[in-house]
This record gives structure tokens, sequence and C-alpha cells, in this order.
């Protein structure tokens, strides 16, 4: 099933504050297939955690994909570990006192237009799944993960990291880890854990760039640019555009990331370098993502989004196995021309081989 | 009595670790025990985690193991949190 429309424009074209989105992603018509949903919730709590490929994904069940709402609940963890912790917001509610909650419910609905407007992908599973996020997780907690079936947001601790609700793309990276899941279910560890890593970079960024309508020039190509506490010595915690150079701090140290299969690191820790190695594949999109320019998310963004939901992944591949499928669905999708060529190109530059 | 935790990953895949040696100190039972119930929920082998989880890595004197976020126990969390506090 095609359900992808690359010429589409973008909805915002200027910089929309969270309070807009939230109104946005309020305003319309919520009565999408109830039954359904509740029914889709019900297969969710039975399925098991780890799924396989895009195959296994049923296909939307609302009228058209294009019509689909999220359906957002936000926690708060009250900075305990229990999780999902107290309801504070579900959809369709106005917005609250707490920044960090309305932080969280517009970036939900930021990265769940992405999908849907970009790749007509309704939710995290293509068919509706409710997204669940927590917030104030812990004391001071200074990191956010997916846990197989929710977003956690710590409150960092004010000293190397603010709160991880700040930036649009650190929630985004999140909630694209769901979408692996259920898709290529690329395995945590190694080169395969690495390209999962990086998947929710890119589509972390491009969440942000959609947001603030920008293309692919215009944009930072930074990963939780506004994470970092005063004082801290960096601009994010990850480049796409320069990986290596985000932060150089004597207490955080040097930002360890490679562009370039000359410098992978081979690495125990972190499951074997999955924050590090990422930035491979990441430097990778960037240089596609501007070789074709405008919106990122369009011809780029459908090449990547197409490896990923394509079925065709094994769980433990590698950074060549990936780059040779993104090859295949840029033919595949846009003929033997400009994209494909720039595929091409684009691996080779970070010395990725294709051959 | 030294315990050591490194812990890895996370969002940032930041490292960090500390230590703490209990010799000599008043509360060195206190950190024994807790180590001890830290220990019996541990697993031997490094976990794969969740995505942006953070590992732990946890040696107390010789023996070294493993546990990971979301899924510590409160005697878990509570030394490594003392441990990456107070520790240098």
């Amino acid at each position: 099933m095609d359900l992808t429309r690359p010429g589409s424009a973008p909805v915002y074209c200027t910089i929309v504050p969270p309070h807009l989105l939230d109104r946005l992603s309020q305003a319309e018509n919520p009565a999408v297939a109830g039954a359904a949903r509740r029914t889709l919730l019900q297969d969710e709590a039975n399925r098991s955690r780890r799924l396989t490929t895009a195959a296994a994904t049923v296909r939307p069940t609302v009228a058209r994909a294009a019509d689909a709402k999220p359906d957002r609940t936000i926690h708060d963890a009250q900075n305990g570990t229990e999780l999902p912790g107290t309801i504070v917001r579900s959809e369709g509610e106005e917005p609250g006192r707490d920044a960090t909650v309305n932080r969280a419910y517009a970036g939900l609905g930021a990265t769940f237009d992405l999908f849907l407007k970009g790749y007509e992908r309704n939710s995290i599973d293509g068919n509706g799944l409710p997204l669940i996020a927590t917030v104030h997780y812990d004391e001071k907690y200074g990191n956010a993960f997916w846990d197989g079936k929710q977003m956690v947001f710590g409150d960092g601790d004010g000293e190397i990291f603010l709160d991880f609700t700040i930036p649009v793309d650190v929630m985004a990276h999140e909630l694209t880890h769901g979408v692996t899941q259920y898709t290529a279910n690329l395995a945590y560890s190694g080169q395969s854990g690495a390209l999962n890593e990086s998947v929710s970079d890119v589509f972390g960024s491009l969440v942000k760039q959609h947001t603030l309508g920008q293309t692919a020039d215009q944009a930072d190509w930074l990963i939780g640019e506004g994470l970092l506490a005063p004082g801290v010595q960096g601009v994010a915690l990850r480049s796409m555009k320069a990986p290596g150079t985000a932060y150089d701090d004597d207490v955080l140290g040097k930002d360890p990331q490679p562009a370039h299969m000359d410098d992978y690191v081979d690495t125990e820790q972190d499951n074997g370098g999955v924050h590090i190695n990422s930035g491979i594949p990441n430097h990778a999109f960037y240089l596609l993502a501007t070789r074709l320019g405008g919106h990122a998310r369009e011809r780029a963004g459908q090449i990547w989004y197409d490896v990923l939901t394509g079925g065709e992944l094994a769980v433990d591949c590698t950074f060549a196995d990936f780059a040779k499928a993104t090859i295949d669905k840029a033919a595949e999708r846009y003929g033997r021309g400009e994209a494909h060529e720039a595929v091409v190109k684009a691996w080779s530059e970070v010395g990725v081989p294709t051959a | 009595m030294r315990i050591h935790v490194k812990r890895t990953g996370g969002f940032a895949g930041i490292e960090r670790d500390a230590s703490v040696d209990t010799a000599g100190l008043s509360d060195a039972e206190a950190w024994r025990t807790l180590a001890e119930q830290a220990r019996t929920e541990g697993s031997d082998e490094p976990p794969v985690g969740v995505p942006d989880g953070f590992c732990y890595q946890i040696t107390v004197d010789d023996r070294t193991f493993y546990c990971s976020d979301p899924r510590l126990t409160d005697e878990q969390r509570h030394l490594i949190t003392r441990v990456l506090k107070e520790g240098s």
C-alpha cells in the first residue's frame, strides 16, 4: 500500500510555539473509530514487547490515515520511579500550569503530525496506538528513554542537563524508538543498535524541522539543542552536520561521535557504542538531505522511512546492509536519478561500502 | 569494602563512574548490607536494556554485577544514587 505524498506541503510554515501546536492538535474532530481504538489498546496489552517486521504491522483501521488523530496521555511520576505515574493531561484537555506537561503533550503531537503528514503513518504502530509519556521521572534525573511501551522524561540535574522535554527533537527521538520497535525492530546493540539510534535522531530532527517549517539548509541538524545547562561548553548532545563537535566540556568531556567509518569506535560500553557510532549514519542522512535540498522529510526522509518500514532489513543488520537498502528504496521510489545518486554518494562520503 | 559504580548509555551516551571505600566509615555496615541486597537481583552479564536507558556496572570488591533502568530494585537505585553522589 503506497500511502506517501512526496510533494505535499508542510503544515507549519513559520515558527509555531508549543501552545499553538497544542491548539492545532485539539481543534480537529476527535471522533475516530473509538471502538477500534479500545480494541487496539487491548491488543497492545496482549502483544509481546518484541515485535517483528513491518509485515506484522496491521493496516490503519480509520477510513483514511489522513483523518487520524493522536491519543495522548501525559503522566507525572512526581519525582518517583513508579511508571506510568498519575495522569495529568489526556487528549483534548486544555494546557495546564506545568510547562513540562504542556511541552510533552505538544512534542508528542508534533511527532504524530510528522509521521501522519509526511508518511501517512497513524501513530507508532501505524494503527493509532495511544501515545503515553511520563514526566518528572525520578529526582534530578538527567535522561529520557523509551521503555518498550512509553516515553519517560527526567527533569535533568540543572547543572549539566535541563528538562528533557525542552528540545522537541529529544521527545521525537524517544517516540521514534517506538516506531522502530514496531517496524524494523533493529536490535539495540552494535551497528544495528547505532542504526536504531540514528533513525531516532533522523526523525527527531525531521520533527523539529517540520515544526519550524525549515528546509535542509535552514536546519541546525542538532540533537538536544537547549538541553545543556548554562555554563556547559556545548551547543547540543549531537550534531548530524558535524558529528564530534556538539560539546567539549570539562565535566562532560568531548563529543565522541565519528562522522566516517575510519573513526568507527569499537567499545563494549553503551551496547557497543550505539550513541557514538550513530554519528556515521546520521551524517550520511545529513549529506543526502542537504544535497537534495528542500524539506528533508520529503525525499530523504521518505527513503529512510521506506527502509525502516519495508520489512526487508534483518534485525541485526549492519551499516552496509542499511545503506544498500536505502539505495534500493531510492531507486524503487524515485528511479535511477538524482535521489538515487545522492544516496550512493552520501554513504560513500562516510566510508560505508555499498557495492 | 570498595564499591564502584559505572553508569553507561543514556540518551547522551556519556559515561560516569564513582567509587566509595567504606573502610573506616562509621556506616560501613549499612553500606555492606545495601551492597549485598543490591547484588541479589543483579545480573552477571550486561543487560541490553531499553533504548536510551542507563546501564549500571557495580563492582563490590572483586565481584561485578549489572542492572539497568527502569527495572532497578529499591536497593540498587539507592546504592547507585549514593555512590554516584558521595563517591569520587
